[in-house]
């Protein structure tokens, strides 16, 4: 008994003259009230999938195959009108940006009650109110006159379950549902999900490029590369004892949160584009693959049965010999030298009109040290201050209370002394290389940029760039490039190259690794430790994700609300966190 | 390698059009075979060559005072093409550096170019052209300093908007921490960003300034008597359009076709040149 089944579809995309399969022969089978993970990094063609039933696909892109079939019918060749008829009805959809997928002029009961008027729900009013209170939000009654801007991320997400599952539908197909949101309301919103499912017996097809999450969530996992399913089987097996050599590399590549640290496996390159997949002839993993042998780059890879665990690779046997190494030491950091000092800081915005002056506390009493070469982590949710702490410290924003010294001198002064210091000490890279990068400048311009300030002369700058381009691990010629003509993961390094042209005793990272897959990230972490030895910066690293902060940083720092509720050595506030608020970021981490 | 705003089919129409207005412009002795005020008092109002009681020497005939239309015509477009060039880049200049400083700076000095922008475009521009050219006396620079202190805020307020965007990417902060002043984060990081907007502001500007100056030169408020542009010819041809209809027509066809050309390359470089949609696509 089977409630979806793809046979051997196929979507293509026709980018000028090339015609390219987005998706390539994808055989899928989900069962009534069973969850589904379709997993993948950006590129494998998850999202197609979610498409292609709705019929919702970018423009020069086609499906095909043998079948689609939904509930006995076939959603390739059924007439628009009655598929239109399932969706919504039998198969609804959670969005990923929850605060997009609302109409912010109109209220939420507004919104609701259309959907289930179309459904054909009589007493909207009524099912509205239970279905919210079914996600567990607060007073559901008084909920349906706000609009979607008074409301948080997670709640708008809350209410796109309770509208997906309002219709009882037979399929829900959840896009990335939690990924735009912080780590405890991702806890929250999984678990209201999976309420629902198992309450309606609901199947999911649920989308994610977090493998960790998948095997929490679902019963079966089909892994995605280069679109094309590489292993597909049991979501316990899948995650415990991968088949497939692309599936391990994904799971080494991510740092843990439990258990003993250890390396990164950092897969070369990144995933083929899609014109770049046309020239790829047999395995599409096969050029990154640590298996890859002379048979994979001929022969298309075939799928291997072995129960209800598929694969696509002919030598599954040797996945297991994939190792990712010992963690990268951290090297002795010399207690003496302290470098950044901040005691008692704080930063209060003021807001509002001249009538009605609110004061908001970004950042209160924060108190720490750093020492020479030392990695410090900062994690805490969207909101609790971090980025006001980074701009603080940059002299991108002024205090309002409090000291920070740095290399010895006090900088919370707002004076060109002060400013010179920090020019000399610290630098920052910036969380989103699209703004980060000056697209108008060459690769090569952006990471010397700090010499062209100084006014050094420009054939030295140029021998400069080739240098610190050798030190990204990247080849000289993308330094005549411009950064909308690299990858994500290569932008990232030109930003990460640009703070450390002169060396800084001190590198502020803004969220460098978030929004990138996690074959990238093991690549910018790798690249990260590798610089740490060379040249002996100390770094405050900012982010949400607590795994990539215990790989690499000794210290940690949580904050909630603009206040630092611990701080310690990673490894003893992570195995014995003493603050509710650290215990709960810790809990909320998929264990898969 | 053709850039692609090259390729673009208004660009180059355009280009063609305005082509080939800067050449009757500058070859206007050649041929026009006659000074554009010399007058003929024995054949006023002659009709175009081709119509009945037309001169071989006139060919699209004469005004009120026997002077040749065609002579002035090509004449004509040397004044239109004079305020295009000085009036549009000055214009240009102060609404530029307007916009730099209120968008980068912000604070209290925007707040002042922002009042300023909007009372001065609370005033039809026409009219506040005429109350200065009153003010200023009649005359070519006069015309072109009329539409450098109108029209600037076209620029100011446009680009404005331009540089509040580009002034909060990160790219701007970032050129600040490795220690570039104020002065070359506006110059090499801020401006490169809206100079394709600029372009695009400019022609279409030049075009204004080539329908103003004709408005002014029409009502006599614009260039002096014994200058010759294609609003005056408007004017004389206006009161005898029925003996001599290309007194009136030509300098219409004439300004049509000037500012279409600008407008034309405008848009096509608009749409070749603009950020926003470069980005779009990656």
């Amino acid at each position: 008994m089977t409630l979806l089944r793809a046979e051997g579809l196929n979507v293509t995309a026709r980018i000028g003259p090339l015609t390219v399969p987005a998706l390539r022969d994808l055989n899928l089978s989900l069962a009534p009230g069973k969850v589904l993970g379709l997993v993948g990094e950006s590129g494998a063609g998850k999202s197609m999938v979610g498409r292609a039933i709705a019929q919702m696909l970018p423009p020069g892109f086609t499906v095909s195959g043998r079948g689609l079939h939904f509930a006995g019918q076939d959603l390739l060749t059924m007439p628009a009108g009655d598929r239109r008829a399932l969706l919504g009805r039998q198969i609804a959809f959670i969005p990923q940006e929850p605060l997009s997928a609302l109409n912010p002029v109109r209220t939420i009961g507004s919104q609701f009650g259309e959907h289930l008027r179309r459904v054909g729900v009589a007493d909207w009013r009524a099912a509205a109110i239970a279905a919210l209170a079914s996600v567990h939000l607060p007073d559901p009654a008084g909920l349906l006159e706000r609009y979607p801007h008074q409301l948080s991320g997670g709640m708008c997400q809350r209410v796109l379950i309770a509208m997906a599952f309002a219709s009882k539908p037979a399929l829900v197909i959840a896009d990335e549902p939690t990924t735009a949101l912080d780590v405890t309301i991702q806890a929250r919103i999984i678990g209201v999900m999976r309420e629902l499912q198992q309450l309606h017996d609901t199947a999911v097809l649920f989308i994610t490029h977090d493998l960790r999450l998948a095997a929490e969530v679902c019963d079966e996992i089909a892994v995605l590369y280069a679109g094309g399913v590489v292993e597909h089987g049991p979501a316990e097996v899948v995650l415990n004892e991968p088949l497939h050599p692309y599936t391990k590399c994904l799971l080494l590549s991510a740092p843990e949160i439990h258990g003993p640290r250890r390396g990164l496996y950092t897969l070369p390159e990144q995933m083929p584009g899609l014109r770049a997949l046309a020239e790829i002839p047999g395995c599409r993993f096969a050029p990154r693959c640590p298996l890859a042998r002379e048979s994979c780059r001929n022969a298309p890879a075939l799928l291997l049965l072995k129960e209800a665990h598929r694969v696509a690779c002919p030598y599954p046997g040797e996945v297991a010999s994939i190792n990712a190494g010992p963690p990268a030491a951290a090297p002795e950091v010399t207690a003496g030298e302290i470098l950044v000092d901040v005691r008692g800081l704080g930063k209060t915005f003021r807001t509002g009109t001249p009538f009605k002056r609110r004061a908001v506390a970004a950042v209160r009493d924060v108190n720490f040290t750093l020492h020479a070469g030392e990695f410090l982590g900062v994690v805490g949710e969207s909101g609790s201050g971090k980025s006001t702490l980074a701009r603080l410290l940059m002299g991108l924003e002024r205090p309002t209370a409090g000291e920070i010294r740095l290399a010895g001198s006090d900088v919370s002064r707002w004076d060109g002394a002060a400013r010179r210091t920090r020019l000399q000490t610290a630098q920052m890279v910036f969380q989103d290389p699209q703004s980060a990068l000056n697209p108008r400048r060459r690769v090569a311009s952006i990471v010397t940029q700090a010499l062209e300030a100084a006014g050094v002369p420009a054939a030295m700058r140029e021998a400069k760039a080739a240098e610190i381009l050798a030190d990204l691990g990247m080849p000289p010629e993308l330094g005549s490039r411009f950064p909308n003509q690299l990858s994500g993961g290569q932008r990232q390094r030109v930003n990460i190259g640009r703070a450390l042209c002169l060396v800084p005793k001190l590198l502020v990272a803004d969220e460098i690794v978030s929004g990138l897959d996690v074959s990238v990230q093991a690549q910018l972490l790798a690249l990260l430790a590798r610089l740490r030895e060379e040249h002996r910066f100390a770094l405050l690293l900012i982010s949400h994700d607590l795994a990539v902060v215990r790989y690499l940083c000794e210290r940690v720092m949580v904050m909630q609300r603009g206040v630092v509720v611990e701080q310690g050595r990673t490894d003893e506030v992570f195995a014995n966190p003493q603050h509710p608020y650290t215990k709960e970021l810790l809990e909320a981490v998929p264990k898969g | 390698m053709i850039p692609r705003w090259a390729r673009d089919g208004r660009v180059l129409v355009g280009l063609v059009l305005l082509a080939g207005v800067l050449a009757v412009a500058l070859l206007a002795p050649l041929l026009a075979g006659m000074a554009p005020d010399e007058q003929d008092l024995l054949a006023t109002l002659l009709p175009a060559s081709w119509q009945e009681g037309g001169d071989a020497a006139h060919w699209l005939g004469t005004d009120s005072l026997g002077r040749d239309v065609f002579a002035r015509l090509l004449y004509g477009a040397r004044v239109a093409l004079t305020v295009a060039a000085i009036a549009a880049p000055g214009a240009m200049i102060a609404g530029t550096l307007a916009a730099l400083l209120a968008g980068y700076l912000g604070g209290w000095f925007d707040w002042l170019v922002g009042r300023a922008v909007d009372v001065w475009m609370s005033f039809p521009p026409v009219i506040l052209s005429l109350i200065l050219m009153v003010g200023l006396g009649t005359g070519t620079r006069n015309v072109i300093f009329a539409i450098m202190l109108v029209d600037w805020t076209r620029f100011c307020r446009v680009l404005r908007a331009e540089v509040l965007v580009v002034a909060r990417r990160d790219y701007v902060t970032a050129a600040g921490l490795v220690g570039f002043g104020h002065l070359r984060i506006l110059v090499r990081e801020v401006f490169p960003a809206i100079v394709p907007l600029l372009i695009t502001l400019l022609t279409l500007e030049m075009g204004i300034a080539v329908v103003v100056e004709a408005i002014l030169s029409f009502v006599g408020l614009g260039v002096k008597p014994d200058e010759v542009a294609w609003g005056q010819m408007i004017a004389d041809g206006r009161s005898t359009i029925y003996q001599a209809p290309f007194n009136l027509l030509a300098p219409v066809v004439a300004i049509f076709v000037t500012v279409a050309g600008f407008n034309l390359l405008g848009d096509g470089l608009r749409r070749s040149l603009d950020v926003r949609l470069l980005e779009g696509r990656g």
